[in-house]
């Protein structure tokens, strides 16, 4: 209830701006606490998919940041074979509560286009992220191509 | 008996493996010799699972009442061996039977529950009256024996025909020396539930079951593959009962509605139950309107929208006699209320680790070397000696038993009483009027014949001195007037401090000349001295020993069953009989009670509330050293007697001056010294929310659409719990006008939410043994030394180990630091640490696994603020800040500061 106005009003908010790198938000009318939608990167190599992923608010939100995990499987130095990303913003030393779930996604597509391999999850890729880019991108688009999603058209 | 029945080629149903409840109730043995034999059984299970029961000496008749749990599949084979135990020949076979599971299944249809079979043992004895081949069966004993809890759907029992052919096409495969038949409830009654006090009750305390009923045992077969779940599904989807039941997050518009109406759904169910386990007995799998999938468990009435793990082997499924589900882990031969999952398990480990470390820990804990004689106050004898018994005989009638030795009764509230007293006696000075208002509830005034008053708590049967309205407080007589400039102040907390206009600085020390030595405080006794730990120390045991009760109580226990059995003897007694001495005996264990064997109990008892299966107390903040309650200890049905009988116990261990294993929180403390909880006690204990809050505090607000309310929110498994922080709380937005208000009432709500009423039990059962009042002179960290006592602290360990920020190992004010730590002494050492890291123990493995509330965190000092400032502690994240003083001596006085004085000052 508490969580739910705030949200309520987020959800709006981010629907009228119509984000487009965020796309089809799905949230189910009796749980707010559950959001899922498609992420609608830019730059190569993910530029070929859109990848799916859930965010998750906890009761005490906004005391407590959501969680974000990866439904789609992605090639990326900062987001691990079960989905979970580490994001700055949303960490509890640097959480806010009036950090808006808007400014969480753009920083979630931020750190897709643009990985950041100083503090990767997946240190195999982020090796190879910096030691044969080309590699990387070969296989990231690969990964992309078999497993991310289609991206919207409109 | 065609003993060639291979499970191999059966299909996956009829191999799954199930539990099967065997109690093996007794034997009658025909009579074949000089000597009565010292019969046992043993169980075999397809040749391989080996269960044997006691041995019984001497008899023909063994009765052995002993239920084991084993693991079968419908095709198992059991074989059942008599013997007869020697202690120095091979024991010898008396006789022996095998049984097909699956017989008695058909027979009852793929039931059996509270099946009684009649076994006759047979022994092969050839013509010269050896064992052998060639010889003839003859009946050795008959053996009496109870199967429960295993039920099979008929559907797969008719897939056995084909598996077995033959064996399977008699109704009659019972005959074979095998009698069965289905008890009924009150034919066992006595029998069941004697064996089920010895086995496995639900977790701590819910009675035992009071019979064997059928309806005991959930069904533990197993939910089986895909084409279960859907004819599960099918079959219960109309089930009302269950619906209304369905309140729990998942839909609750939709339960009781058929089955998914869209193609894909359906066609999803077997799919995915396909690539998955089988979901545990009595869950079902269901899809909700919007096509999302939700679990129902069938055994609880709840919904859930996580897939259930399966129960890890060795787990089953129970209900008490009150309906209550519970689980039965039979691996350790425990119970708990909560179903067990990965976490739950890990943490269990965990604690069955801890365990073995815990008596070793309690030898190491003191608090001074040697325990320091009583110190009465003005060297006056207690009016403990003959009141004492009149307060025990009429402890609720006080004005109309009179005082018998001329002393004069006062009941508090009671005007009459009063008056008259005040009349009879001019000894009883300022009697109701001295302005500090009633007395406590049950407390009550009286005056001795010499004219002293003093104070009797009926509740709890003591009396004392001291009133207890005041007690611990210093009562400031002659205040000399203050330097100019100068000005007394109060922090939060109560604490005084001095206020200095003149140089705009602060500080607690009293300016006025020799005030620390000069005018004796309230006790008359230096004032300094009235503030060290070790006089207040004194002060309360000096209580202690003026209410102890004559002799003493027995309190007889079994290692195994430690909590219930604990639970039992001390919430029988009447609290103030906990004051007796203590005479703890283990069962089975020889030796006297001189200290140690009570010190050993209070130390585990206090770990096995610990137990994570009993959902009592959980450790907070994930650092593992203090305790808060666990707001969802409900799941255990009668949670609120246990945290009565746990503040019985704590108030025990402070009476008898006992050590526990763990202490509580900091703001749990302060909670048994109703002191007022501010935001920083939401540091310790969750610094998420409490950074959020000093956020919220700190920036204006009003610009940044927040969209907060005065009301909250908290999630409690899986139910969120929505709480108004005022009426209409719902209505009123928090704006950066009123956000102290709003700051206020959430801080209030974070530090009680869901615990409530377990505090209270708790402060029940506590106030029953020791009056509340008695812990005035303490602060909430003396009061946790006081609980736990202290540890000989490895100053080179903890240096090796701290870490810095902004200094270096080699700054002077590092430098410095140590060198203050070098010599003070260990109640000194463990206040600082106290400080720092929130508790006064050094972890079992020394400073390198110090804990911090995201994992291991070292003991770290930052250099922060000017030299003017007091140090400040983050005990999360056992960090020091400490400013750069300019001298050593600065140094100290500021540390001493910190540590000595209650927080609010030291720590904001």
């Amino acid at each position: 209830m508490a969580a739910t106005r705030r949200l309520q009003k987020e959800l709006n908010d981010i629907r009228q701006s119509g984000l487009k790198s965020f796309r089809d938000i799905q949230v189910d009318e009796s749980n707010i606490l559950t959001w899922q939608g498609l992420i609608v990167p830019d730059n190569p190599p993910y530029n070929k998919g859109a990848f799916r992923i859930e965010i998750n608010f906890p009761a005490e939100y906004p005391f407590k940041p959501p969680k974000i995990s990866f439904k789609t499987k992605i090639y990326h130095p900062n987001i691990d074979e079960k989905g979970q990303v580490c994001l700055p913003i949303i960490s509890a030393e640097n959480w806010k509560p009036a950090t808006k779930t808007d400014q969480v996604i753009q920083a979630l597509v931020a750190l897709v286009n643009d990985p950041e391999p100083e503090h990767p999850l997946r240190a195999e890729l982020a090796e190879e992220f910096l030691k044969d880019r080309k590699k990387f991108t070969k296989n990231a688009e690969e990964f992309t191509k078999k497993h991310s999603e289609k991206r919207p058209t409109d | 008996m065609s003993d060639t029945v291979q499970p191999l080629s059966a299909p996956i149903s009829l191999s799954t493996y199930h539990q099967l409840s065997l109690t093996v109730e007794s034997a009658t043995i025909r009579n074949s010799g000089l000597f009565k034999p010292n019969p046992y059984l043993q169980v075999i299970v397809d040749g391989k699972v080996l269960r044997k029961t006691e041995v019984i000496k001497n008899t023909l008749h063994p009765k052995w009442k002993e239920e084991f749990t084993v693991l079968v599949t419908p095709l198992s084979q059991l074989m059942f061996r008599l013997a007869d135990h020697h202690s120095f020949r091979k024991d010898h076979v008396i006789g022996e039977k095998k049984i097909h599971l699956l017989k008695v299944l058909h027979y009852f249809n793929g039931k059996c529950e509270n099946v009684e079979l009649c076994i006759d043992l047979m022994k092969t004895v050839s013509q010269d009256g050896t064992a052998g081949n060639n010889g003839v069966k003859v009946k050795t004993a008959d053996l009496v024996l109870l199967l429960d809890g295993l039920r099979l759907d008929p559907s797969i029992l008719s897939q056995s025909h084909e598996v077995l052919g033959e064996a399977t096409n008699s109704r009659s495969p019972l005959n074979d020396g095998v009698r069965a038949r289905i008890r009924l409830r009150n034919n066992s009654d006595s029998s069941r539930s004697m064996l089920r006090t010895q086995n496995l009750r639900p977790p701590p305390g819910p009675p035992p079951l009071s019979n064997g009923s059928i309806s005991g045992v959930v069904a533990t077969e197993n939910g089986a593959g895909p084409s279960h779940a859907e004819h599960g599904a099918a079959e219960s989807s109309g089930s009302g009962a269950l619906a209304a039941h369905s309140s729990q997050p998942p839909p609750t518009v939709v339960t009781g509605a058929p089955a998914p109406a869209t193609p894909g759904a359906t066609a999803a169910p077997a799919a995915n139950a396909a690539t998955e386990e089988p979901l545990p007995p009595g869950w079902e799998m269901r899809y909700d309107v919007y096509g999302r999938r939700y679990y129902v468990d069938h055994n609880t009435r709840s919904t859930s929208w996580e897939r259930p793990q399966p129960l890890p082997p060795g787990w089953e499924v129970r209900r008490d006699a009150r309906g209550r589900v519970y689980y039965v882990d039979h691996n350790t031969r425990t119970t708990t209320w909560q179903r067990p999952d990965t976490e739950r398990l890990a943490r269990f480990q965990h604690w069955r680790v801890e365990r073995r470390h815990v008596v070793a820990q309690g030898n190491q804990r003191f608090l001074y070397p040697a325990p320091h004689p009583p110190h009465p106050p003005h060297n006056q004898h207690p009016p403990h000696a003959h009141q004492q018994s009149d307060a025990e005989e009429a402890p609720a009638a006080g004005s109309s038993s009179g005082a018998p030795n001329g002393g004069v009764t006062i009941v508090s509230g009671s005007s009459s009483a009063t008056s008259a007293a005040s009349g009879a006696s001019g000894a009883s000075v300022a009697g109701a009027d001295d302005g500090l208002g009633a007395l406590p509830a049950g407390w009550e005034r009286r005056v001795q014949p010499d004219g002293r008053v003093y104070y009797v708590n009926h509740k709890n049967r003591t009396t004392q001195w001291e009133d207890p309205r005041t007690q611990g407080q210093e009562v400031s007589a002659l205040e000399e007037a203050l330097p100019p400039g100068w000005e007394i102040r109060f922090t939060e907390e109560g604490s005084r401090y001095f206020v200095d206009h003149n140089t705009r600085t602060t500080t607690f020390q009293d300016p006025r000349p020799g005030a620390p030595k000069g005018p004796q405080g309230a006790y008359g006794v230096p004032r300094a001295y009235e503030r060290s730990f070790r006089w207040k120390l004194s002060q309360f045991r000096y209580l202690c020993q003026s209410n102890a009760l004559p002799s003493h109580i027995k309190i007889t226990l079994s290692r195994q069953t430690l909590f219930e059995d604990s639970y039992h003897q001390i919430m029988r007694l009447p609290a103030y009989e906990l004051r007796r001495r203590l005479y703890i005996i283990f069962r089975g264990e020889e030796g006297l009670d001189y200290g140690g064997v009570s010190r050993e109990w209070f130390f585990l008892l206090s770990h096995e509330v610990l137990n994570p299966m009993y959902c009592l107390f959980e450790y907070a903040n994930k650092n593992n050293y203090s305790l808060q309650i666990n707001p969802a200890s409900y799941v255990n049905p009668d949670h609120l007697l246990y945290f009565k009988f746990i503040g019985r116990f704590i108030a025990m261990a402070l009476y008898h001056g006992r050590f526990i294993y763990s202490g509580f929180t900091m703001p749990f403390y302060k909670r048994m010294l109703n002191k007022k909880l501010t935001m920083k006690d939401i540091e310790s204990i969750d610094p998420e929310f409490y950074n959020s809050l000093v956020w919220i505090r700190d920036n204006d607000i009003d610009e940044c659409g927040l969209e907060m309310w005065f009301s909250v929110d908290f999630e409690v498994l899986g139910q969120v719990i929505h709480h108004e922080l005022k009426p209409a709380g719902d209505k009123e937005r928090v704006t950066e006008a009123n956000k102290e208000q709003y700051l206020q009432l959430v801080t209030q709500w974070r530090m009680t939410r869901g615990i409530e009423e377990q505090t209270s039990a708790f402060l029940d059962g506590f106030n029953e043994v020791v009056p509340l009042e008695w812990l005035k002179y303490f602060d909430e960290r003396e009061l946790e030394l006081m609980l736990c006592g202290m540890q000989e602290v490895d100053v080179d360990d903890w240096q090796r180990n701290a870490i810095y920020r902004h200094y270096t190992r080699t700054s002077k004010q590092v430098v410095w630091f140590w060198q203050f730590v070098r010599q003070m002494d260990n109640e000194k050492r463990a206040r600082l640490l106290q400080f720092v890291t929130g508790t006064c123990r050094v972890p079992v493995g020394g400073f390198a696994e110090l804990m911090g509330s995201n994992g291991p965190q070292r003991f770290c000092i930052e250099k922060v603020g000017k030299d003017t400032w007091l140090p400040r502690s983050h005990t999360c994240f056992n960090r020091l800040d400490l400013p750069p003083y300019k001298s050593y001596e600065q140094l100290c006085e500021k540390l001493n500061y910190a540590i000595e004085e209650t927080e609010g000052f030291g720590q904001e």
